[in-house]
């Protein structure tokens, strides 16, 4: 097998894995690790396709800017989680039905 | 008089910059009491540069103009920022509604003031940027740094419901830029480049004419982020609950503004480079239809002020992408100005809100009741933004949902026409259960000595109202003026 076909299979598997751990748990880091390695494979992606077309300069510059993006929207999300916690004193996200309608 | 021109685009990188760095220089407590009045200023001073460039940039007849920060534009291949009609006729949306919610916020927001004028600020500068950039990946680090700034400015109170919109729009979000962000790596490894220049249908068919699979995957992907960005059917759930967990002054900016730049200015840009392909704009058509019916159908059952008038943003959502989705001229000059007639209604509506929240503590429409009498101005407003929401003459809503009406009929797509008709009528319901609920009728004993709003409440309720009516008698003027300047 070729390398870029060896690194489009991990990123897909990696984003499966992702949707998968999201869907299938009640917990919220659950979620947002499931988020985070889903993110984490789109990364791959760009590389790939810096690779396959030879501006891997251009596909550099997008991971690296990815990757902070993608560190301040998990901090958000913690910080928002553990508010969560604080007030329900639980991470279940079936506790999170105060808004319904 | 080019000069001018091209000293306009860096106020609105520098205005909302320059307020951040301001907000933390002097010190808090010293800014606690100046630091709303400040967004207040940025937002006007951007609402002022957008009208002037506008009307210099149409009479020069330049079709855009071209600046880069700390860089020279003039080198060929050199990355640069733009504004043209389109971004700037957005810009001028967005120090409105900034400046409604400035007003707002000058009353509702007690604590964290400073917090809230850094926040406001970077939203406005993310939704600033979306409109300059010129290549999709830097529209999509604006989006962040929008999406960003407002889930912390839901979550900011934490407050119980606060905390849990949050969550639930931050992790729609982030599904929404997974799909985008695949879209784009896809997009990219087939073209090599992400500036709006290089993209385009025939870049994407290549020499055979005919198009990858992947490349409609990527399409897909990107409808279904800015999808979600936008709260259109089926991905609307976590529109409702953020916008109403916000504080009013938030959900002004949230459903006056951020929903349209994030999601339907990424349908804009989608339609502008891909339109050529019919099934861009038959899926944008087609998330129209399922947003204007979801939207407006959810919106008749609730009875929670600010869950029913997100719910009405969402059924609006779906007549911008309606107009967008005819790709003609006419269409997108619909679109816009529906943008911006649903800014100044849905601002008016939330002021409202804003009013009712302060003056009653309760939102419930089912507690209220013939609140007519006790707060006349909050009530004319409120029917001004019904009478506009709902599409009647000579109201501002009546005008863009007639140019989007006709540009879906000369798109061909009469049954889709009819459906946008028929549908509306479904707004005018849920607005006259609103307004029947809490204006008229019998009035709750409890309310007995309510009064009326006064302060910048008052006074952005009754600026805002006259921009519903006037925008609309003025409307066929605006019409002549597009015309002149070869628009439509």
């Amino acid at each position: 097998m070729s390398m870029p076909t060896v690194v489009l299979i991990a990123g897909l598997v990696m984003i499966l894995a992702g949707c998968v751990g999201l869907i299938r748990t009640h917990h919220m880091l659950k979620i947002i690790i499931g988020l985070e390695v889903a993110m984490k494979a789109v990364t791959v992606f760009i590389i790939l396709g810096g690779f396959l077309n030879g501006r891997m300069a251009l596909a550099q510059a997008f991971v690296v800017t990815v990757i902070v993006v993608e560190v301040v929207t998990a901090v958000v999300l913690s910080g928002i989680a553990i508010s969560l916690y604080r007030k329900h004193g639980s991470m279940d996200i079936r506790n999170l039905r105060s808004l319904k309608g | 008089m080019s000069s001018i021109l091209n000293g306009i685009p860096y106020v609105f990188v520098a205005a909302p910059l320059f307020a951040f760095i301001l907000n933390n220089a002097v010190p808090r407590e010293r800014m606690r009491s100046h630091a709303v009045a400040l967004s207040g200023g940025v937002a006007a001073l951007q609402l002022a540069a957008a009208i002037l460039g506008f009307a210099l940039l149409a009479a020069s007849g330049r079709g855009e103009v071209r600046f880069g920060l700390f860089w020279s534009v003039d080198a060929a291949g050199a990355a640069y920022l733009r504004v043209n009609l389109v971004s700037l006729f957005l810009l001028l949306c967005v120090g409105f509604v900034a400046l409604a919610s400035a007003l707002t916020a000058a009353k509702t927001i007690d604590d964290h003031r400073c917090s809230f004028a850094n926040l406001f600020m970077a939203l406005l500068l993310g939704m600033n940027g979306m409109l300059l950039a010129t290549d999709l990946f830097t529209l999509y680090v604006f989006l962040e740094i929008t999406g960003t700034a407002s889930f912390v400015l839901i979550a900011m109170y934490k407050s119980s419901k606060g905390l849990e919109g949050a969550f639930k729009y931050l992790t729609m979000s982030a599904l929404a830029t997974i799909m985008m962000l695949t879209g784009l790596a896809l997009l990219f490894m087939h073209t090599g480049s992400l500036a709006f220049a290089d993209l385009g249908a025939a870049a994407l068919s290549g020499a055979s004419g005919e198009m990858d699979i992947l490349c409609y995957g990527a399409l897909a992907l990107l409808i279904s982020g800015f999808a979600i960005k936008a709260g259109a059917a089926p991905f609307h759930s976590w529109l409702p609950d953020a916008h109403q967990s916000a504080d009013t002054a938030v959900s002004i900016l949230l459903s006056g503004i951020v929903i349209k730049i994030a999601g339907a200015y990424g349908f804009i840009v989608l339609v502008e480079l891909f339109g050529d392909l019919y099934a861009v704009r038959l899926s944008v058509a087609a998330l129209g239809v399922a947003t204007i019916a979801f939207g407006a159908l959810l919106a008749l059952v609730q009875t929670h002020f600010k869950r029913i008038a997100a719910y009405s943003s969402v059924s609006q959502v779906g007549y911008i992408l309606f107009g967008i989705a005819a790709g003609s001229p006419l269409g997108l000059v619909g679109a816009l100005l529906h943008v911006f007639s649903h800014a100044a209604f849905k601002s008016t509506l939330f002021s409202g809100a804003a009013a009712l929240h302060e003056q009653l503590g309760t939102l419930d429409i089912e507690q209220m009741g013939g609140l007519q009498k006790n707060m006349p101005v909050t009530g004319f407003a409120s029917v001004t933004s019904f009478l506009s929401a709902a599409g009647v003459p000579p109201f501002a809503g009546f005008w863009s949902k007639l140019l989007i009406l006709i540009s879906l009929w000369q798109a061909g797509w009469i049954g889709l026409s009819a459906a946008a008709l028929g549908l509306s009528i479904l707004t005018g319901a849920y607005f006259l259960r609103l307004q029947k609920k809490v204006f008229f009728g019998p009035r709750n004993p409890r309310w007995d000595d309510v009064k009326e709003i006064g302060g910048t409440i008052r006074a952005s309720q009754i600026v805002l109202s006259a921009v519903n009516l006037g925008a609309g008698l003025c409307f066929p003027l605006v019409l002549l003026y597009l015309q002149s300047i070869g628009l439509i």
